[in-house]
């Protein structure tokens, strides 16, 4: 047996007398302090999770609050309606509401492919010395504050347009049907289609950031079994690759699509801000953000007010509504790989 | 015995009564490369066709780099290269001309950790098949059938075959990856650790399952398990630092290896 002064490590396990009562007051009373502490983080954290519920619930609220007029001067009808005059204080939204969906809808046909080919090609392409540069590229890109788009898109973008590609889409689609109306038309420069593009330009470097760090994140060893198979590189990003990564894939898609349905200030410059519905996509429409920047300065009426808040409140629903769809969607994905 | 005798193996075995043991793969004086790092140094070794050979020897040897040469696999990365000979069936696959899905497809690898895709059972076999065959429906659950069956795994997944590959357990799913392996028709199986993330009974299956692939299919294992090597394999091969040291029939070489670091090796002095 070894001398008390110096009990080995198993002694004061077994016996618990290593420690005096003095010191285990000690040591009771710091496990206190800590607990106290705990108890202060739990409710900390509690109440910053609480603060995005509120913040969430006061904007609906004041949303809804603010629309009350409007809606009940027009009803329904204010969700088809297509007059918007001010003078009158006739509002109607769907114009804006379709000038929303169609520049989105245009911005994700063009950079969800690009974005994932970009992405791919970072990650199972790319030399090793040209990675870096176009990683930053896509970063700076991606860092260019949004008038400047705008500014860009008005002076620069718009007029190339006008001069040397829509005359060009006029004239090769203007024999095919359905084509024909969706580019018809004088070349403005501005419109809906520049609108597009410019989202196009604008979600890019999310899509492709987000898809690229997912890519990377795929296990080494599920590619080279892929490969080990004998599958060619495409083979292995569209079976392997796109299906392992789809959640990461599908919430860059929708964050790209989210800042695509809410951008204002570039749109606002490229849109020609025309409250009307036009079969051809060359001509000049307007967004909901759009309207709403340009008009709440003039917007002298009560009722003319409630009205650039329920576009507002539109837009909400609109993006919760691509929310729920991204959610379904990927609950579809999930049941057919039987997961 | 001096070790510079070895570094260049001839094959000690005797040829057994009526067998006659064909070359499927031989490599010549191969050398490796990561970056400047020379990590395989004039390695000579045949695979026999219809044939296990096991490949041993402590970590960072080289045993899964030689296994990964087979296939081409380094070829997906930078800065690694190879020089030598590797011919199967007498074609040199290290020539650039060299087809390597082709290549992939003829020689087969399953890996230390099961790697099923992420779709379903079904489609973690067909997917394989489907890149080389136009089948009809019923030629496909037939193939895939066949597939589960060959890996042991049919009795066990049925009723589910519908259900995630990642929803098996990992003995399941290391059988899952050597059936989708078998069903794209492979000459040549590579057998990268497959049992060292797995329990004794899945391993035993394994065991079992090389054991029936063997007449059909030439095999290569990699190892730690000195046992698996053992009970598994018709050759052994024992690499030590980026070279062979030895190479024989498994029987001869657990018994009465010939060099000494083979035989420290092998009843546990180093490794």
């Amino acid at each position: 047996m070894q001398s008390t002064g110096r009990g080995s490590v198993v002694d004061v396990a077994l016996q618990g007398t290593g420690l005096s009562t003095a010191a285990q007051l000690d040591r009771v009373r710091v496990l206190q302090r800590l607990r106290l502490g705990d108890v202060a983080f739990r409710h900390l954290t509690r109440a910053a999770a609480a603060t995005v519920l509120i913040i969430l619930g006061g904007i609906i609220v004041s949303l809804v609050w603010g629309s009350l007029p409007a809606l009940r001067a027009f009803g329904v009808s204010f969700l088809y309606e297509e007059v918007w005059n001010p003078v009158t204080e006739k509002f109607g939204a769907i114009a804006p509401i379709y000038g929303t969906i169609v520049t989105s809808l245009i911005a994700m046909l063009i950079a969800v492919p690009v974005g994932l080919f970009i992405a791919l090609f970072l990650t199972e392409l790319c030399p090793m010395w040209l990675r870096r540069p176009i990683g930053i590229a896509i970063e700076l890109l991606a860092g260019i504050p949004s008038i400047i788009y705008g500014i860009w898109g008005l002076f620069v973008f718009a007029p190339f347009l006008q001069q040397h590609v829509q005359p060009f889409l006029i004239a090769v689609f203007g024999e095919i049907p359905i084509l024909s109306t969706l580019f018809a038309g004088p070349p403005y420069g501005i419109g809906v289609f520049t609108a597009g593009l410019i989202l196009a330009i604008m979600v890019l470097p999310f899509i492709t950031s987000i898809s690229r760090d997912v890519f990377e994140a795929v296990p080494p060893v599920l590619k080279e079994a892929a490969y080990g198979l004998g599958c060619t590189t495409w083979e292995v990003a569209r079976y392997v690759v796109l299906p392992y990564t789809r959640v990461g894939v599908i919430g860059g898609v929708m964050l790209g699509l989210g800042r695509a349905l809410g951008e204002t200030m570039a749109v606002t410059f490229v849109i020609g801000n025309a409250h009307r519905i036009s079969g051809s996509l060359l001509a000049p429409g307007t967004t909901i953000s759009a309207t709403i920047a340009n008009e709440f300065t003039e917007a002298v009426g009560d009722l003319y007010t409630s009205a650039l808040i329920a576009l507002g409140l539109i837009l909400f629903v609109i993006t919760f509504i691509v929310l729920a769809i991204a959610r379904l969607l990927l609950l579809r994905l999930n049941a057919r790989v039987g997961a | 015995m001096s070790v510079a005798a070895f570094t260049v193996p001839t094959v000690t075995h005797s040829l057994s009564k009526d067998e006659e043991l064909a070359e499927k793969i031989s490599v010549r004086d191969l050398d490796f490369f990561y970056g400047d790092n020379r990590a395989l140094k004039s390695i000579s070794v045949p695979l026999y066709r219809g044939k296990v050979t096991a490949f041993i020897g402590p970590s960072g040897c080289g045993k899964s780099t030689l296994l990964r040469i087979l296939n081409r696999m380094y070829d997906l990365y930078p800065n690694q290269r190879a020089t030598g000979h590797v011919t199967l069936d007498n074609a040199n696959i290290l020539s650039p001309s060299q087809d390597l899905n082709l290549l992939r497809a003829k020689v087969g690898m399953v890996f230390q950790k099961p790697t099923p895709f992420p779709m379903t059972i079904f489609e973690n076999i067909a997917f394989g098949i489907r890149l080389y065959e136009r089948l009809s429906k019923s030629e496909l659950e037939d193939r895939v059938k066949h597939a589960l069956e060959r890996a042991a795994l049919w009795e066990e997944v049925k009723d589910k075959l519908g259900a995630n590959g990642l929803s098996l357990s990992g003995g399941q799913q290391q059988r899952l990856c050597i059936a989708r392996t078998v069903a794209v028709r492979p000459e040549v199986i590579l057998f990268d650790e497959p049992c060292s993330a797995l329990d004794p009974i899945s391993t035993a299956k394994i065991e079992e399952l090389i054991d029936e692939l063997k007449d059909d299919y030439t095999i290569a294992i990699v190892t730690h398990n000195m046992q698996q090597a053992a009970r598994v394999s018709d050759f052994t091969a024992f690499m030590y630092l980026g070279e062979l040291v030895e190479f024989g029939e498994t029987t001869r070489i657990f018994t009465t290896p010939n060099d000494r670091r083979t035989q420290d090796y092998i009843t546990g002095r180093f490794g």
